[in-house]
């Protein structure tokens, strides 16, 4: 059915005949406008994914390190930084500049980690082997020449020789005591929080009396006290260690040994010492926990809820698109009927997702979540379980958004197995749910692969609808953890689509934050166009399988 | 295996179907059926479930009987606690009777400060549930009824009732009886309108009050001037009210003018004199809750609503008529405002209605058994009272829920408090308690379009070329890799593409706009000429370069011509784009300081232009895929008739491929605006979300989708605000599903053609 270019076939026509008359000329310049078009098209796809890839790559790519002498108002000043935009600017005077955004660090001495500089103002630029990007815990990286660094054992230079050994094995333990920590005030603290609010609500329905609800109150005191001491012990440890240095205009830097993440020296690394440092930075984006009102660290928690939801979405969506699907292809009469329904199912996938969000709230959030709280959190009310937006309901309101696209895929699928290899089984004696269960479905399965993988990226890259119904800046709590019951389908979650919405225009340090935006949104990019591919590809395949299908 | 049977008879048996096969085959079958009826009905629950929360809006008011008590007493002041528990009837004595609605002891409080003196002036100001007196001794003073609940165990939470007298004035101006008081109070700075005698020797005036600091406690109240005000109204004032802000006096005099006097703290000043009935006097003069706007009843029952408002922008404020009521039919006139919205009570002889002022419509209508001789709101707006000369009172309970809404607040233009002329306007929550809200759906209608139409004047003229391209001459190999990748771009999270908008792409072209005006001039011109020029060159050349490549011999072209237009930018705005600086005179190219000072409006960083071009990643790929579709399926035995006819092959486009799919192109057009109209996340980050309502192309726009990602997580649940938003979603999905399934059904048509031919 592939039409073939008519050109094609006048070519094998013969030119000599419409090469004299000027008539093949007629219309061309049309056909080279349409040309562009598509070139336009193509270029705008491609160019798209290129600058994300770019842009993200970048965020990650350790930057040398350039030490600039700026003369600003008769003063010189030491600027350690490297640039990250040059854009042009008009003064009052309306002569234009060039400006250079310098990211310098520094955020806790300098209040803010950019300075703009004007091309002209820079004099002198070089490039000092010492100078070290610090990663830390607050205020951002720090740029500082190391000076020294200050143990409970004594100080040790920057020229001694085991500076660096000493240095690596202190980051090394100090991210060893901060794990441990995280064990005390996370999982040892939050365990005597979630007691007590069982014991409060068990107080409260009478089910503990008071008095021995007041003394387990007081044991649990207790040992929250002493958690807390331990806490506080082992703190007070790790600030004993301090990581001196300088910046670049002559303050003195330090860095307790608890605030310190990494370092690394971007101008002394060559080419595949900066690529380890990008791997380690891209695993640290992968697996940890935001930081700093989410502008700096990982984006696990995102990660881990979007592809949580996006899993629970499509194990709801499958059975039941799949159902319909078969019912509307071999069980229902085809007739007027049918038809309506089908093109509505059709425009349902046309249908905004707001809209399917906007329902979400109404229905699942307040109306059936209301509804189970009513009937079995009575007693946490009037604060809500499940009566509050939830990955339950992100799951199903996506679930409904994309059901229309699993219940074509499929429906297409059915359609494509012949109507031979059907007879073939009904003639075998087959029922008709037999010819379904064992010829039709493993036939169509890929088709049906094809729609539940579409459907997963179109959930996957959808925000605004999860907007009204469960996604939240910051989640306290992963909705799965260790945590009994292990499953917590009303919490909140993070999702990497708000992650980009939220750091991107809601962030009060927009362009600290541009940097894990970049790399956010080539991850989602990623995940939505691996899974596009994976799609196309089965389709592919599907399509040469049944090339001889009638359809 | 049976031994014992015939060979050659088989066993009928083997021909039976097992029991259990075709009894899981019937509930298969139920099953399926059940499942995939319940599951569309499920989905078509969604639309009835959305319009359910949305009917309330249109519903009007439900008023019912809740009770009524008897304090035999004539009520010339009907006052009433916030929840409707515990009216109050004042008679122009020295007490105050308080009767429970719920049954129980009648309380009676004493007034204490009358000095032996008689109450001739009476009035109630229901926001500070103040009653304003006038004696005949020509003094002028308060008290204020104040609640507490008594929460003390055993109490069952009554409320227990407080009169707090405040000091007494005397009124220095004219003689005799005060005849009528009114009393207005902000707090700091009050006002008192008093009026002395009657008929023509009758005096009028306002007495400004003010707080004197203390350092201890409370501040003393004292009096800091009284305006003669007889000589400026040149006839008798009939009615005299005070505005609660303690700064407005309105009189109504028997000449049929309103006089309207500004108090402050230099002096009392009159502003406006306006005639409201054409000289008949006004029988009926109130404040509405905001103080803004005032309810005017004629001698026949005609209603009107006068509202403050500045003509222009340096105009002063001043009163000016702004709606017309039903009229209210003959008979005394009451009036109670709502201390909640811009709800009022009015009604002549035994009929009532509630009224509300912003839609300006009649919310209920009804009849008491007697005629009210006053009535009153509760401070929740729940109830209302209405009292009989007798002291008989009914009490009714009020259940409107969505007052402001309603066809024409929705889709209708509506004369709002403060504005000069009736708007189209979406501002849904305000700063103060006494916010009018304003939810015209209008602008943020017109905000989808727009956005939608710089959207769609982007990508339509790139799909429908790449389209058709991509379907009459592009080789089958690149076309199978070619597609997927437009279909790709279609599955870009629109996250990332409003973020890259609002980011990267605005701040870029915010001082390139010349720079972009001529790329897209130089870009289809190059593609012409070079087409042009192409024509030119020997077929057998061509034949061996084009067939179907001429998409990428086109890319170095188009990028010189880009990368020029680009660089031309910057001269053609110092050619054209002359921004003149009105203080020094000097002139600077900048077309982001030329655009507001030609044309008269703004220029944006998050424009529609940045947004026609991010929606173009969303919409190119719809609106290619489908009409690519379409244009491919048209019958290969008409193009190769027409190619066989001797057309060129842009002949056979345009005159055969083109109109046989052009009903596919449309549909294609139509989903891509479907697309479009619904798109969230771009319109939220690259648009500014003000509601504007101008074509501008350099400004932003607030869309009805992204209103409703930004507001519907703050809206209170069942307010009106929140329905008004699931308002705006059906709209939505209205447009949608008529577009798509004109577009669908538009398909099916073709598709049937097809197979004809």
């Amino acid at each position: 059915m592939e039409p073939t270019s008519p050109t094609q076939d006048q070519a094998k026509a013969g030119d000599q005949a419409f090469a004299t008359t000027g008539r093949s000329r007629r219309g061309e310049p049309w056909v080279w406008l349409t040309a562009a078009g598509l070139a336009i098209g193509v270029t705008m796809a491609l160019g798209l994914l290129l600058l994300i890839v770019i842009k993200g790559g970048a965020s990650f790519w350790p930057r040398k390190i350039d030490l600039m002498e700026v003369k600003r108002g008769g003063e010189t000043l030491m600027i350690a930084g490297y640039p990250v935009q040059e854009s042009e600017r008009r003064d009052v005077e309306g002569v234009m500049h060039e400006e250079v955004q310098v990211f310098r660090g520094n955020k806790d001495l300098n209040g803010e980690s950019f300075i703009y500089l004007d091309r002209q103002e820079i004099v002198k630029t070089t490039r000092p082997d010492s100078l070290m990007l610090v990663e830390r815990m607050e205020y951002g990286p720090a740029i500082i020449e190391p000076v020294a660094l200050q143990t409970p054992e004594g100080r040790i230079e920057v020229k001694d020789a085991d500076f660096e050994g000493k240095l690596d094995a202190l980051i090394e333990r100090s991210a060893e005591v901060r794990e441990e920590l995280l064990t005390i005030e996370r999982k040892k603290i939050g365990a005597i929080s979630r007691e007590l609010k069982a014991l409060e609500k068990a107080e409260r329905t009478g089910v503990v009396k008071e008095e021995v609800a007041n003394a387990r109150r007081a044991d649990l005191q207790g040992s929250f006290e002493k958690l807390q001491a331990e806490a506080t012990e082992i703190r007070a440890k790790l600030a004993e260690s301090v990581l001196l240095g300088m910046t670049a205009d002559g303050r003195e830097f330090s860095c307790p040994a608890g605030n310190l993440l990494a370092v690394f020296e971007p101008n002394r690394a060559g080419f595949f010492g900066r690529l380890g440092e990008m791997a380690r930075r891209v695993g640290n984006f992968l697996k940890e926990d935001p930081r700093e009102a989410n502008t700096e660290g990982g984006v696990f928690p995102a990660i881990f809820g979007t592809v949580v939801m996006t899993l629970a979405m499509s194990l709801f969506v499958t059975p039941f698109g799949v159902i319909a699907a078969i019912y509307l292809r071999e069980y229902a009469k085809q007739g007027l009927l049918v038809r309506i329904v089908r093109i509505c199912v059709n425009n349902l996938a046309g249908v905004p997702s707001i809209v399917f969000g906007v329902f979400g709230l109404a229905f699942f959030v307040y109306y059936v979540g209301g509804g189970i709280d009513r009937m079995f959190f009575a007693d946490d009310l009037p604060t809500p379980t499940y009566g509050t937006p939830g990955i339950l309901w992100a799951a199903l309101t996506l679930s409904l958004l994309t059901l229309p696209v699993v219940i074509v895929a499929t429906e297409e699928a059915l359609s494509a197995v012949p109507r031979g290899v059907r007879e073939a089984a009904l003639a075998c004696g087959a029922s008709k749910w037999q010819t379904i269960q064992r010829v039709v479905l493993p036939a169509s399965l890929p088709g049906i692969l094809t729609g539940v993988i579409l459907a997963m990226a179109r959930g996957a890259g959808e925000v605004a609808p999860l907007m009204l119904v469960g996604v939240v800046k910051l989640a306290p709590s992963l909705p799965i953890d260790d945590v009994a019951p292990f499953v917590h389908p009303e919490r909140q979650f993070m999702h990497l689509g708000f992650h980009i919405y939220d750091l991107g225009f809601q962030s009060p340090d927009a362009e600290a934050a541009k940097p894990v935006v970049y790399a956010t949104a080539l991850l989602l990019i990623l995940v939505v166009v691996t899974l596009n591919l994976a799609a196309i590809l089965l389709r592919n395949r599907l399509k040469k399988r049944f090339a001889v299908s009638s359809f | 295996m049976n031994s014992a049977g015939p060979p050659n008879s088989p066993d009928p048996k083997r021909f039976q179907v097992s029991k259990a096969t075709l009894w899981f085959d019937r509930l298969m079958g139920v099953g399926i059926r059940f499942g995939g009826i319940g599951v569309i009905l499920a989905v078509f629950g969604i639309f009835f479930f959305i319009g359910r929360e949305v009917l309330p809006l249109f519903g009007s008011a439900e008023v019912e009987r809740a009770g009524d008590v008897s304090a035999e007493t004539r009520p010339a002041v009907l006052g009433i606690d916030e929840w409707g528990e515990l009216p109050f009837f004042y008679d122009g004595t020295d007490r105050v009777v308080f009767v429970p609605v719920a049954g129980g002891e009648r309380v009676e409080i004493p007034l204490t400060g009358l000095e032996g003196a008689e109450v001739t002036a009476v009035s109630y100001d229901a926001v500070h549930r103040r009653v304003a007196l006038g004696l005949s001794d020509g003094r002028v003073g308060s008290f204020v009824v104040e609640y507490e609940r008594n929460y003390e165990e055993g109490s069952n939470e009554e409320l227990i009732p407080k009169l707090v007298e405040e000091p007494w004035f005397p009124v220095t101006t004219g003689e005799g009886p005060v005849t009528q008081v009114s009393y207005g109070d902000s707090g700091g700075a009050r006002v008192i309108a008093v009026k002395r005698g009657e008929g023509e020797v009758s005096k009028a005036a306002i007495l400004r009050l003010g707080m004197k600091k203390s350092l201890i406690g409370k501040g003393k109240l004292s009096l800091t001037g009284e305006t003669d005000v007889t000589g400026e109204l040149g006839a008798e004032a009939k009615i005299l009210r005070a505005s609660a802000n303690g700064e407005m006096v309105l009189i109504a005099k028997s000449n049929g003018e309103v006089a309207y006097f500004l108090a402050d703290s230099d002096g009392v000043s009159k502003r406006q004199t306006f005639m409201p009935f054409d000289g008949a006097v006004p029988v009926q003069l109130d404040f509405l809750f905001g103080g803004v706007s005032i309810i005017l009843t004629g001698p026949g029952g005609a209603q009107e609503q006068w509202s403050l408002f500045r003509l222009d922008e340096k105009a002063e404020r001043l009163f000016g008529e702004t709606k017309v009521f039903p009229a209210l039919g003959e008979g005394p006139v009451t009036f109670a405002a709502s201390q909640r919205n811009r709800t009022f009570l009015t009604g002549a002889g035994k009929n009532l209605s509630l009224r509300h002022s912003t839609s300006g419509v009649v919310r209920w209508e009804g009849e008491a058994d007697f005629v009210p001789a006053a009535v009153v709101i509760d401070g929740k707006g729940r109830h209302f009272l209405a009292a009989s000369a007798e002291g008989e009172a009914k009490r009714f309970a009020i259940d409107d829920h969505h007052p402001e809404a309603g066809w024409n607040a929705f889709f209708g233009k509506v004369w709002y408090e403060g504005g000069p002329e009736p708007v189209y306007q979406w501002q849904s929550t305000g700063g103060t308690d006494d916010f009018e809200p304003k939810l015209s759906l209008m602008p943020l209608i017109f905000g989808s379009l727009k956005g939608t139409l710089y959207a769609m004047m982007f990508s339509v003229p790139i799909a429908l070329l790449a389209a058709l391209f991509s379907a009459a001459f592009l080789p089958p190999d690149v076309k199978r890799v070619l597609k997927p990748t437009m279909e790709i771009m279609s599955s870009l999270p629109s996250v990332v593409l409003g973020f890259l908008a609002g980011l990267w792409l605005a701040p870029i072209l915010e001082s390139r706009v010349p720079s972009v005006l001529m790329m897209i001039l130089a870009l289809p011109t190059t593609a012409l000429v070079v087409g042009y020029g192409w024509a030119r060159l020997p077929i057998a050349l061509r034949n061996r370069l084009g067939g179907g490549r001429e998409w990428m011999l086109v890319v170095p072209f188009l990028v010189v011509a880009g990368m020029i237009g680009w660089a031309l930018g910057p001269v053609i705005e110092s050619w054209f784009f002359i921004y003149q600086d009105p203080a020094t005179g000097k002139q600077i190219a900048d077309f982001k300081m030329w655009w507001p000072q030609a044309t008269g409006s703004s220029f944006e960083q998050r424009n529609s232009m940045v947004l026609g071009f991010m929606m173009g990643f969303a919409v190119i790929p719809v609106i290619f895929t489908i009409a690519e579709d379409a244009l491919s399926n048209v019958p290969k035995s008409l193009t190769a008739a027409a190619s066989a006819l001797g057309a060129t092959r842009w002949q056979v486009v345009w005159t055969v491929m083109l109109p046989v799919a052009s009903s596919g192109i449309f549909s294609a057009l139509m989903i891509g605006f479907g697309r479009a109209v619904g798109e969230t996340m771009i319109m939220v980050m690259a648009t500014g979300n003000t509601p504007v309502t101008e074509w501008n192309l350099f400004n932003g726009m607030r869309t009805l989708s992204a209103n409703i990602a930004v507001e519907l997580p703050e809206a209170p649940v069942g307010s009106t605000h929140y329905r008004t938003l699931f308002l705006g979603a059906v709209v939505l999905f209205a447009m949608t599903f008529v577009m798509n399934t004109i577009a669908e059904l538009l398909r099916q048509r073709l598709r049937e053609k097809n197979k004809l031919v």
